[in-house]
Protein backbone atom coordinates (compact mmCIF):
# COMPACT_ATOMS: atom_id res chain seq x y z
CA UNK A 1 0.00 0.00 0.00
CA UNK A 2 2.80 2.41 1.10
CA UNK A 3 4.48 1.53 -2.31
CA UNK A 4 1.85 2.15 -4.10
CA UNK A 5 1.14 5.88 -2.54
CA UNK A 6 4.19 6.94 -2.92
CA UNK A 7 4.39 5.48 -6.85
CA UNK A 8 1.35 7.62 -7.10
CA UNK A 9 2.73 10.70 -5.80
CA UNK A 10 5.66 10.48 -7.76
CA UNK A 11 3.75 9.87 -11.01
CA UNK A 12 1.45 13.56 -9.58
CA UNK A 13 4.73 15.78 -8.94
CA UNK A 14 5.83 15.84 -12.52
CA UNK A 15 2.63 16.95 -13.94
CA UNK A 16 1.96 19.44 -10.42
CA UNK A 17 5.42 20.80 -11.05
CA UNK A 18 4.81 21.68 -15.27
CA UNK A 19 1.44 23.28 -13.77
CA UNK A 20 3.70 25.60 -11.94
CA UNK A 21 5.74 26.88 -15.36
CA UNK A 22 8.64 27.08 -13.47
CA UNK A 23 11.65 28.44 -14.97
CA UNK A 24 15.58 27.06 -14.76
CA UNK A 25 16.49 23.41 -15.17
CA UNK A 26 17.39 21.29 -11.97
CA UNK A 27 20.24 19.73 -11.89
CA UNK A 28 21.10 16.03 -10.35
CA UNK A 29 21.38 16.40 -6.26
CA UNK A 30 24.77 17.57 -4.91
CA UNK A 31 24.24 19.28 -1.41
CA UNK A 32 27.32 18.64 0.50
CA UNK A 33 24.74 17.55 3.25
CA UNK A 34 23.59 14.70 1.29
CA UNK A 35 26.92 13.81 0.71
CA UNK A 36 28.58 13.28 3.84
CA UNK A 37 25.29 11.38 5.38
CA UNK A 38 25.95 8.65 2.19
CA UNK A 39 22.70 9.56 0.43
CA UNK A 40 24.23 10.63 -2.94
CA UNK A 41 27.14 7.89 -3.32
CA UNK A 42 29.41 10.59 -5.49
CA UNK A 43 32.31 12.18 -3.76
CA UNK A 44 32.54 14.90 -6.03
CA UNK A 45 29.74 17.47 -5.84
CA UNK A 46 28.71 19.34 -8.86
CA UNK A 47 28.40 22.81 -8.41
CA UNK A 48 25.03 23.83 -7.38
CA UNK A 49 21.64 24.35 -9.65
CA UNK A 50 20.39 28.23 -9.88
CA UNK A 51 17.42 26.91 -7.16
CA UNK A 52 16.66 28.73 -4.29
CA UNK A 53 15.10 25.79 -2.34
CA UNK A 54 15.61 22.07 -3.60
CA UNK A 55 14.89 19.12 -1.83
CA UNK A 56 16.29 15.76 -2.90
CA UNK A 57 14.45 11.95 -1.97
CA UNK A 58 16.50 9.15 -1.54
CA UNK A 59 15.87 5.45 -2.07
CA UNK A 60 18.38 2.01 -1.92
CA UNK A 61 17.25 -0.27 -4.34
CA UNK A 62 19.58 -2.64 -2.00
CA UNK A 63 17.45 -2.46 1.21
CA UNK A 64 16.37 -4.84 2.89
CA UNK A 65 12.53 -5.11 2.09
CA UNK A 66 12.94 -4.80 -1.65
CA UNK A 67 10.28 -1.64 -1.56
CA UNK A 68 11.47 1.96 -3.07
CA UNK A 69 10.00 3.76 -0.33
CA UNK A 70 11.98 7.17 0.13
CA UNK A 71 13.26 7.58 3.85
CA UNK A 72 16.35 10.03 3.39
CA UNK A 73 15.72 13.31 2.99
CA UNK A 74 17.83 16.47 1.88
CA UNK A 75 17.41 20.32 1.44
CA UNK A 76 19.66 23.05 0.08
CA UNK A 77 18.71 26.67 0.62
CA UNK A 78 20.13 29.83 -0.78
CA UNK A 79 18.86 32.30 1.15
CA UNK A 80 20.45 35.36 -1.13
CA UNK A 81 18.43 34.56 -3.72
CA UNK A 82 15.02 34.87 -2.14
CA UNK A 83 15.25 38.52 -2.41
CA UNK A 84 15.87 41.39 -4.82
CA UNK A 85 18.59 43.71 -4.75
CA UNK A 86 18.56 45.43 -8.11
CA UNK A 87 21.44 44.05 -9.20
CA UNK A 88 22.23 45.15 -13.05
CA UNK A 89 23.70 42.17 -15.69
CA UNK A 90 27.84 43.75 -15.24
CA UNK A 91 27.45 43.18 -11.58
CA UNK A 92 25.32 39.69 -11.36
CA UNK A 93 28.21 38.62 -13.91
CA UNK A 94 31.01 40.34 -12.75
CA UNK A 95 30.98 40.57 -8.39
CA UNK A 96 32.78 43.73 -7.23
CA UNK A 97 34.58 41.48 -4.51
CA UNK A 98 35.01 37.75 -3.33
CA UNK A 99 32.85 38.72 -0.69
CA UNK A 100 30.18 39.59 -2.70
CA UNK A 101 30.91 36.00 -4.26
CA UNK A 102 30.73 34.40 -0.96
CA UNK A 103 27.66 35.78 -0.14
CA UNK A 104 25.80 35.17 -3.28
CA UNK A 105 26.53 31.69 -3.93
CA UNK A 106 26.73 30.68 -0.24
CA UNK A 107 23.78 27.61 0.61
CA UNK A 108 22.85 25.97 3.34
CA UNK A 109 22.16 22.03 3.08
CA UNK A 110 20.33 19.65 5.56
CA UNK A 111 19.94 15.93 5.45
CA UNK A 112 18.15 13.26 7.39
CA UNK A 113 18.39 9.40 7.44
CA UNK A 114 16.36 7.19 10.06
CA UNK A 115 18.55 4.02 8.53
CA UNK A 116 22.08 5.33 10.01
CA UNK A 117 23.61 1.74 10.43
CA UNK A 118 25.39 1.33 14.13
CA UNK A 119 28.10 -1.33 14.92
CA UNK A 120 25.24 -3.77 16.58
CA UNK A 121 22.93 -3.27 13.43
CA UNK A 122 20.51 -0.77 15.21
CA UNK A 123 19.26 1.67 13.21
CA UNK A 124 19.63 5.08 14.17
CA UNK A 125 18.55 8.59 13.16
CA UNK A 126 21.61 10.63 11.42
CA UNK A 127 21.14 14.58 10.83
CA UNK A 128 23.52 16.44 8.52
CA UNK A 129 24.39 20.13 8.00
CA UNK A 130 26.44 21.78 5.02
CA UNK A 131 27.08 24.65 3.40
CA UNK A 132 29.24 25.39 0.26
CA UNK A 133 29.72 28.61 -1.77
CA UNK A 134 31.18 29.18 -5.65
CA UNK A 135 33.79 31.49 -6.90
CA UNK A 136 33.84 31.79 -10.44
CA UNK A 137 36.90 33.37 -12.58
CA UNK A 138 36.48 35.53 -15.37
CA UNK A 139 38.83 35.52 -18.28
CA UNK A 140 39.36 38.31 -20.89
CA UNK A 141 36.98 35.94 -23.83
CA UNK A 142 34.30 35.82 -21.06
CA UNK A 143 34.37 39.97 -20.70
CA UNK A 144 34.27 40.55 -24.71
CA UNK A 145 31.44 37.96 -25.52
CA UNK A 146 29.71 39.68 -22.31
CA UNK A 147 30.25 43.36 -23.65
CA UNK A 148 29.32 42.15 -27.22
CA UNK A 149 25.69 40.81 -26.30
CA UNK A 150 25.27 43.64 -23.96
CA UNK A 151 25.70 46.04 -27.01
CA UNK A 152 23.86 44.10 -29.48
CA UNK A 153 20.37 43.56 -27.33
CA UNK A 154 20.90 47.13 -25.27
CA UNK A 155 20.90 48.46 -29.44
CA UNK A 156 17.79 46.60 -30.37
CA UNK A 157 16.48 47.71 -27.28
CA UNK A 158 16.95 51.64 -27.91
CA UNK A 159 15.45 51.13 -30.95
CA UNK A 160 12.56 48.98 -30.24
CA UNK A 161 11.31 51.42 -27.20
CA UNK A 162 11.99 54.45 -29.48
CA UNK A 163 9.44 53.11 -32.19
CA UNK A 164 7.13 52.14 -29.75
CA UNK A 165 6.94 55.24 -27.54
CA UNK A 166 6.21 56.94 -30.31
CA UNK A 167 3.66 54.60 -31.65
CA UNK A 168 1.71 54.38 -28.75
CA UNK A 169 1.99 58.46 -28.40
CA UNK A 170 0.15 58.89 -32.13
CA UNK A 171 -2.46 56.25 -31.22
CA UNK A 172 -3.39 57.47 -27.87
CA UNK A 173 -3.42 61.47 -28.77
CA UNK A 174 -4.98 60.57 -31.90
CA UNK A 175 -2.94 62.00 -34.20
CA UNK A 176 -3.25 59.90 -37.21
CA UNK A 177 -6.61 58.80 -38.45
CA UNK A 178 -6.47 55.55 -40.34
CA UNK A 179 -3.13 52.71 -41.26
CA UNK A 180 -1.93 54.46 -44.30
CA UNK A 181 -1.47 58.00 -42.03
CA UNK A 182 0.13 55.83 -39.22
CA UNK A 183 2.81 54.31 -41.63
CA UNK A 184 3.57 57.51 -42.95
CA UNK A 185 4.26 58.88 -39.68
CA UNK A 186 5.98 56.36 -38.06
CA UNK A 187 8.03 56.01 -41.15
CA UNK A 188 10.62 58.23 -40.12
CA UNK A 189 10.74 57.29 -36.64
CA UNK A 190 11.59 53.89 -37.72
CA UNK A 191 14.64 55.69 -40.02
CA UNK A 192 16.27 57.30 -36.84
CA UNK A 193 15.61 54.99 -34.53
CA UNK A 194 17.64 52.22 -36.87
CA UNK A 195 20.27 54.62 -38.15
CA UNK A 196 21.15 56.39 -34.74
CA UNK A 197 21.65 53.06 -32.94
CA UNK A 198 24.45 52.17 -35.67
CA UNK A 199 22.79 48.66 -36.36
CA UNK A 200 23.44 49.94 -39.84
CA UNK A 201 26.17 51.76 -41.79
CA UNK A 202 24.62 53.78 -44.09
CA UNK A 203 21.24 55.64 -43.94
CA UNK A 204 19.97 53.56 -46.91
CA UNK A 205 20.12 51.09 -45.21
CA UNK A 206 18.19 52.42 -42.23
CA UNK A 207 15.55 53.71 -45.10
CA UNK A 208 15.30 49.66 -46.66
CA UNK A 209 14.47 48.92 -42.88
CA UNK A 210 11.64 50.72 -42.80
CA UNK A 211 10.26 50.04 -46.20
CA UNK A 212 9.98 46.65 -45.72
CA UNK A 213 8.67 47.13 -42.00
CA UNK A 214 6.06 49.20 -44.31
CA UNK A 215 5.80 46.39 -46.81
CA UNK A 216 5.18 43.38 -44.45
CA UNK A 217 2.41 45.90 -42.55
CA UNK A 218 -0.03 45.04 -45.10
CA UNK A 219 0.02 41.94 -43.97
CA UNK A 220 -0.98 41.85 -40.51
CA UNK A 221 -4.04 42.65 -38.73
CA UNK A 222 -5.49 46.47 -39.97
CA UNK A 223 -5.58 49.10 -37.46
CA UNK A 224 -8.23 49.74 -35.51
CA UNK A 225 -8.09 53.02 -34.11
CA UNK A 226 -10.91 52.12 -31.61
CA UNK A 227 -9.00 48.60 -30.57
CA UNK A 228 -5.23 49.56 -32.12
CA UNK A 229 -3.38 46.76 -29.56
CA UNK A 230 -3.41 43.94 -32.16
CA UNK A 231 -2.56 46.03 -34.84
CA UNK A 232 0.50 47.75 -32.81
CA UNK A 233 1.54 44.12 -31.30
CA UNK A 234 1.84 42.94 -34.51
CA UNK A 235 3.75 45.72 -35.73
CA UNK A 236 5.93 45.42 -33.03
CA UNK A 237 6.85 41.76 -33.61
CA UNK A 238 7.62 42.27 -37.49
CA UNK A 239 9.97 44.94 -36.46
CA UNK A 240 11.30 42.49 -33.49
CA UNK A 241 11.98 39.87 -36.21
CA UNK A 242 13.58 42.15 -38.76
CA UNK A 243 16.23 43.26 -35.98
CA UNK A 244 17.02 39.53 -34.41
CA UNK A 245 15.80 41.05 -30.88
CA UNK A 246 14.49 37.62 -29.37
CA UNK A 247 17.77 35.57 -30.92
CA UNK A 248 20.47 37.95 -29.44
CA UNK A 249 18.62 37.44 -26.23
CA UNK A 250 18.18 33.67 -26.14
CA UNK A 251 21.93 33.56 -27.47
CA UNK A 252 22.68 36.00 -24.65
CA UNK A 253 20.17 34.32 -21.94
CA UNK A 254 22.26 30.75 -23.30
CA UNK A 255 25.88 32.12 -22.36
CA UNK A 256 24.51 33.70 -18.79
CA UNK A 257 23.86 30.31 -17.64
CA UNK A 258 26.21 28.07 -19.49
CA UNK A 259 29.34 30.00 -19.03
CA UNK A 260 32.18 28.75 -20.12
CA UNK A 261 35.64 28.42 -17.45
CA UNK A 262 36.58 27.91 -14.35
CA UNK A 263 34.94 28.24 -11.27
CA UNK A 264 36.06 26.62 -7.81
CA UNK A 265 33.59 25.26 -4.89
CA UNK A 266 34.45 24.95 -1.14
CA UNK A 267 32.00 22.93 1.03
CA UNK A 268 32.00 21.72 4.43
CA UNK A 269 29.41 19.18 5.97
CA UNK A 270 29.26 17.58 9.19
CA UNK A 271 27.17 14.10 10.66
CA UNK A 272 25.69 14.31 13.77
CA UNK A 273 24.35 10.73 14.83
CA UNK A 274 21.69 10.53 17.57
CA UNK A 275 22.85 6.39 18.70
CA UNK A 276 20.45 6.22 21.39
CA UNK A 277 17.38 8.06 19.25
CA UNK A 278 17.65 10.90 22.07
CA UNK A 279 18.19 14.43 21.05
CA UNK A 280 20.65 14.72 24.42
CA UNK A 281 22.56 12.15 23.33
CA UNK A 282 24.54 13.33 19.89
CA UNK A 283 28.08 12.95 18.22
CA UNK A 284 29.59 14.54 15.54
CA UNK A 285 30.41 11.68 13.92
CA UNK A 286 32.62 12.89 10.88
CA UNK A 287 33.27 16.19 9.14
CA UNK A 288 34.36 16.52 5.38
CA UNK A 289 35.80 19.77 3.62
CA UNK A 290 35.56 20.01 -0.56
CA UNK A 291 37.89 21.76 -2.93
CA UNK A 292 36.26 20.92 -6.28
CA UNK A 293 37.64 22.76 -9.36
CA UNK A 294 35.32 23.01 -12.29
CA UNK A 295 35.82 23.76 -15.93
CA UNK A 296 32.87 24.43 -18.72
CA UNK A 297 34.23 24.25 -21.76
CA UNK A 298 32.85 26.50 -24.65
CA UNK A 299 31.42 25.76 -28.37
CA UNK A 300 31.55 22.47 -29.74
CA UNK A 301 32.51 21.10 -26.22
CA UNK A 302 30.39 23.38 -24.54
CA UNK A 303 28.26 20.41 -23.53
CA UNK A 304 31.46 18.58 -21.37
CA UNK A 305 32.69 19.50 -17.79
CA UNK A 306 35.24 18.57 -16.17
CA UNK A 307 35.49 18.54 -12.18
CA UNK A 308 38.57 17.46 -9.95
CA UNK A 309 37.94 16.99 -6.30
CA UNK A 310 40.06 17.01 -3.07
CA UNK A 311 38.04 15.85 0.13
CA UNK A 312 39.45 15.72 3.25
CA UNK A 313 37.23 13.76 6.12
CA UNK A 314 38.07 13.16 9.70
CA UNK A 315 36.46 10.52 11.67
CA UNK A 316 35.59 10.50 14.95
CA UNK A 317 37.70 7.76 16.48
CA UNK A 318 36.19 7.83 20.08
CA UNK A 319 32.96 7.20 18.91
CA UNK A 320 33.42 4.56 16.28
CA UNK A 321 35.12 2.79 19.03
CA UNK A 322 32.02 3.31 21.30
CA UNK A 323 29.71 2.76 18.48
CA UNK A 324 31.60 0.03 16.51
CA UNK A 325 33.14 -1.80 18.40
CA UNK A 326 35.65 -3.81 16.87
CA UNK A 327 35.64 -2.64 13.49
CA UNK A 328 38.82 -0.86 12.13
CA UNK A 329 38.17 3.12 10.99
CA UNK A 330 40.77 5.93 9.91
CA UNK A 331 40.91 9.04 11.53
CA UNK A 332 41.86 11.22 8.22
CA UNK A 333 41.11 10.41 4.86
CA UNK A 334 42.24 12.48 1.78
CA UNK A 335 40.34 11.68 -1.44
CA UNK A 336 41.27 13.08 -4.64
CA UNK A 337 40.28 12.41 -8.18
CA UNK A 338 38.56 13.85 -11.39
CA UNK A 339 34.35 13.14 -12.94
CA UNK A 340 33.63 13.97 -16.39
CA UNK A 341 30.07 15.21 -16.95
CA UNK A 342 27.93 15.07 -20.16
CA UNK A 343 25.04 16.94 -20.69
CA UNK A 344 22.93 16.23 -23.79
CA UNK A 345 19.51 17.66 -24.38
CA UNK A 346 17.22 16.08 -21.34
CA UNK A 347 19.87 13.91 -19.88
CA UNK A 348 23.03 13.72 -18.21
CA UNK A 349 25.99 11.02 -17.56
CA UNK A 350 28.90 11.03 -15.72
CA UNK A 351 31.70 9.16 -13.98
CA UNK A 352 33.92 9.81 -11.60
CA UNK A 353 36.84 8.21 -10.09
CA UNK A 354 38.26 8.60 -6.66
CA UNK A 355 41.38 7.69 -4.46
CA UNK A 356 41.63 7.49 -1.08
CA UNK A 357 44.55 7.59 1.18
CA UNK A 358 43.40 7.20 5.24
CA UNK A 359 45.95 6.84 8.17
CA UNK A 360 44.89 6.89 11.30
CA UNK A 361 46.76 5.53 14.79
CA UNK A 362 45.51 2.29 16.47
CA UNK A 363 46.50 1.74 20.45
CA UNK A 364 49.30 -0.99 20.59
CA UNK A 365 49.54 -1.61 24.37
CA UNK A 366 51.68 0.13 26.88
CA UNK A 367 55.54 0.36 27.28
CA UNK A 368 57.21 -0.87 30.47
CA UNK A 369 56.05 2.44 32.24
CA UNK A 370 52.69 2.16 31.79
CA UNK A 371 52.53 4.98 28.67
CA UNK A 372 49.89 3.66 25.75
CA UNK A 373 52.04 2.54 22.80
CA UNK A 374 50.00 3.96 19.64
CA UNK A 375 50.88 2.28 15.98
CA UNK A 376 50.30 4.37 12.82
CA UNK A 377 48.30 2.30 9.85
CA UNK A 378 47.65 3.69 6.27
CA UNK A 379 45.41 2.35 3.75
CA UNK A 380 44.17 2.89 -0.07
CA UNK A 381 41.23 2.49 -1.85
CA UNK A 382 39.64 3.22 -4.94
CA UNK A 383 35.73 4.63 -5.81
CA UNK A 384 34.19 4.54 -9.34
CA UNK A 385 30.69 5.69 -10.25
CA UNK A 386 28.84 6.16 -13.15
CA UNK A 387 25.38 8.42 -12.87
CA UNK A 388 22.58 8.87 -15.66
CA UNK A 389 20.50 11.76 -14.55
CA UNK A 390 16.81 12.15 -16.17
CA UNK A 391 14.99 15.52 -16.60
CA UNK A 392 11.41 14.77 -16.23
CA UNK A 393 10.46 18.43 -15.91
CA UNK A 394 12.58 21.39 -15.86
CA UNK A 395 11.86 20.71 -12.13
CA UNK A 396 12.36 17.40 -11.52
CA UNK A 397 15.45 15.40 -11.89
CA UNK A 398 15.54 11.39 -11.51
CA UNK A 399 19.68 9.65 -11.22
CA UNK A 400 20.69 6.41 -11.50
CA UNK A 401 23.83 5.82 -10.04
CA UNK A 402 25.54 2.29 -10.21
CA UNK A 403 29.74 1.59 -9.14
CA UNK A 404 31.72 0.29 -6.19
CA UNK A 405 32.75 2.79 -3.74
CA UNK A 406 34.68 2.72 -0.73
CA UNK A 407 35.10 0.45 1.76
CA UNK A 408 31.96 1.08 4.22
CA UNK A 409 32.85 1.26 8.21
CA UNK A 410 30.54 -1.73 8.54
CA UNK A 411 30.23 -4.59 5.97
CA UNK A 412 33.50 -3.89 4.03
CA UNK A 413 32.65 -6.29 1.24
CA UNK A 414 28.99 -4.55 0.67
CA UNK A 415 30.84 -2.01 -1.84
CA UNK A 416 28.32 -1.53 -4.70
CA UNK A 417 26.23 1.45 -5.61
CA UNK A 418 22.81 0.94 -7.13
CA UNK A 419 21.08 4.25 -6.10
CA UNK A 420 17.77 6.07 -7.51
CA UNK A 421 17.25 9.53 -6.52
CA UNK A 422 14.37 12.30 -7.23
CA UNK A 423 15.71 15.61 -7.24
CA UNK A 424 12.87 18.42 -6.75
CA UNK A 425 13.27 22.27 -7.09
CA UNK A 426 11.21 25.24 -5.45
CA UNK A 427 12.92 27.71 -6.90
CA UNK A 428 9.71 30.10 -8.51
CA UNK A 429 7.17 31.38 -7.05
CA UNK A 430 3.75 30.82 -8.25
CA UNK A 431 1.06 32.72 -9.79
CA UNK A 432 -0.56 33.34 -6.62
CA UNK A 433 2.37 34.38 -5.10
CA UNK A 434 2.75 37.79 -6.47
CA UNK A 435 0.29 40.34 -5.72
CA UNK A 436 -1.51 41.66 -8.52
CA UNK A 437 -2.78 44.33 -7.53
CA UNK A 438 0.16 46.35 -6.69
CA UNK B 1 9.04 34.46 -24.63
CA UNK B 2 7.98 38.16 -25.06
CA UNK B 3 4.90 39.81 -23.86
CA UNK B 4 3.89 43.59 -23.84
CA UNK B 5 1.99 45.39 -20.87
CA UNK B 6 0.33 48.79 -21.44
CA UNK B 7 -0.99 50.54 -18.44
CA UNK B 8 -3.52 53.19 -19.09
CA UNK B 9 -5.15 56.19 -16.96
CA UNK B 10 -2.02 57.06 -15.06
CA UNK B 11 -2.36 60.96 -14.40
CA UNK B 12 0.14 62.97 -12.05
CA UNK B 13 -1.09 66.72 -10.96
CA UNK B 14 1.83 68.94 -10.97
CA UNK B 15 1.35 72.74 -11.04
CA UNK B 16 2.80 75.11 -14.29
CA UNK B 17 6.29 75.45 -13.06
CA UNK B 18 6.84 72.24 -11.37
CA UNK B 19 9.60 70.38 -13.27
CA UNK B 20 8.79 66.85 -13.41
CA UNK B 21 11.69 63.93 -12.83
CA UNK B 22 11.13 60.42 -14.11
CA UNK B 23 12.47 57.53 -12.68
CA UNK B 24 12.67 54.13 -13.98
CA UNK B 25 13.67 51.52 -10.91
CA UNK B 26 14.69 47.93 -12.26
CA UNK B 27 14.02 46.28 -9.17
CA UNK B 28 14.38 42.71 -9.54
CA UNK B 29 18.30 41.47 -9.89
CA UNK B 30 19.85 40.84 -13.81
CA UNK B 31 17.56 43.32 -15.77
CA UNK B 32 18.77 45.22 -19.27
CA UNK B 33 17.03 47.46 -20.36
CA UNK B 34 16.18 50.83 -22.30
CA UNK B 35 13.18 53.46 -21.79
CA UNK B 36 11.80 56.17 -24.00
CA UNK B 37 9.57 58.74 -23.48
CA UNK B 38 7.40 60.66 -25.70
CA UNK B 39 6.08 63.74 -24.33
CA UNK B 40 3.68 66.37 -25.96
CA UNK B 41 5.61 69.00 -28.31
CA UNK B 42 9.49 68.20 -27.91
CA UNK B 43 11.10 67.55 -25.54
CA UNK B 44 11.51 63.55 -25.57
CA UNK B 45 14.04 61.60 -23.84
CA UNK B 46 15.57 58.28 -22.69
CA UNK B 47 16.67 56.23 -20.08
CA UNK B 48 19.34 53.51 -19.91
CA UNK B 49 18.81 51.18 -17.39
CA UNK B 50 17.92 52.14 -14.05
CA UNK B 51 18.06 55.94 -14.02
CA UNK B 52 16.29 59.21 -13.88
CA UNK B 53 15.30 62.19 -16.36
CA UNK B 54 13.32 65.57 -16.37
CA UNK B 55 10.73 65.57 -19.05
CA UNK B 56 9.89 69.05 -18.46
CA UNK B 57 7.97 71.39 -16.68
CA UNK B 58 4.15 70.86 -15.75
CA UNK B 59 2.80 73.48 -18.15
CA UNK B 60 4.54 71.67 -20.76
CA UNK B 61 2.93 68.35 -20.52
CA UNK B 62 -0.73 69.46 -20.58
CA UNK B 63 -3.04 68.06 -23.51
CA UNK B 64 -1.51 65.37 -24.88
CA UNK B 65 -0.76 62.00 -23.11
CA UNK B 66 2.94 61.57 -21.90
CA UNK B 67 4.10 57.90 -23.41
CA UNK B 68 6.61 55.71 -21.38
CA UNK B 69 7.81 52.57 -23.30
CA UNK B 70 10.26 50.15 -21.84
CA UNK B 71 11.98 47.33 -23.33
CA UNK B 72 12.91 44.94 -20.39
CA UNK B 73 15.01 41.74 -20.69
CA UNK B 74 15.89 39.37 -17.56
CA UNK B 75 18.89 37.11 -18.17
CA UNK B 76 19.87 35.92 -15.20
CA UNK B 77 18.26 32.35 -13.97
CA UNK B 78 18.01 32.75 -10.20
CA UNK B 79 15.58 35.82 -10.46
CA UNK B 80 12.16 34.60 -11.13
CA UNK B 81 10.55 37.45 -11.96
CA UNK B 82 10.70 40.91 -13.75
CA UNK B 83 9.62 44.07 -11.10
CA UNK B 84 9.84 47.47 -12.43
CA UNK B 85 9.02 50.93 -10.02
CA UNK B 86 8.00 54.33 -12.17
CA UNK B 87 8.32 57.10 -10.18
CA UNK B 88 7.59 60.94 -10.87
CA UNK B 89 8.87 63.11 -8.43
CA UNK B 90 9.62 60.34 -6.50
CA UNK B 91 6.13 59.30 -6.10
CA UNK B 92 5.13 56.10 -7.00
CA UNK B 93 2.95 55.70 -9.80
CA UNK B 94 3.52 52.14 -11.35
CA UNK B 95 5.07 49.32 -10.31
CA UNK B 96 5.15 46.29 -12.53
CA UNK B 97 5.72 42.52 -12.01
CA UNK B 98 5.74 39.76 -13.89
CA UNK B 99 6.63 36.17 -13.44
CA UNK B 100 9.26 35.25 -16.27
CA UNK B 101 7.50 31.96 -16.78
CA UNK B 102 5.09 34.25 -18.19
CA UNK B 103 7.71 36.60 -20.08
CA UNK B 104 11.67 37.10 -19.79
CA UNK B 105 11.51 39.63 -22.06
CA UNK B 106 8.93 42.74 -21.71
CA UNK B 107 7.71 45.91 -23.19
CA UNK B 108 5.90 47.69 -20.78
CA UNK B 109 4.38 51.40 -21.71
CA UNK B 110 2.52 53.77 -19.67
CA UNK B 111 0.38 56.29 -20.55
CA UNK B 112 0.59 59.49 -18.00
CA UNK B 113 -1.84 62.31 -18.05
CA UNK B 114 -0.67 65.55 -16.10
CA UNK B 115 -3.36 67.40 -15.23
CA UNK B 116 -3.44 70.52 -13.09
CA UNK B 117 -3.87 70.48 -9.07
Amino acid sequence: MKLNIVCFLLALLPVWLTAQEKLSKLLPPSSPASGILGLQPTTVLAPKSYQALETALFSNFNNNSGSIVPNDFALEFTPYWTQNHSLSVDEYLYPKSSIDQVIRNSSFSIASTQSFLLGDSTLSNALAFGYRTTFYFGNNKDREAVELFTSQLSMDQKVESKIVSEAEYLIENKKTANQKEFMAAIRNTIINAVYESGKYGRLKEAEEFAEDILAKSALIPPLDTAAPDPFLDSLYSLIGQKLSTEIVFNQFKTYVLERYGFSLDVAYAGVLNFPANKFESSYIVRQSFWVTPTYRFKDKLGFLKVMGVIRYEWYNTGYYNSYFNGVKTYENNLDYGLSVAGEFMKFSLSIELVGRKSHSEFPAGNDAEGNALYRKEQNTDFQYIASFNYNLTDQVVLSYSLGNRFEPVLNHHNTLVSLLMLNIGFGSPAKKDIDWEQ
Amino acid sequence: MHKIYRYRNLSFKVPDETEVLLMVEFISDGNLGHTAINVPGSGDSEIENSGSVNIGIGSNLRGDKTTVSTEVANLIPQEDEIRVAYRLNGQLIKEHVNLKSEADKVKIILYIKFPEP
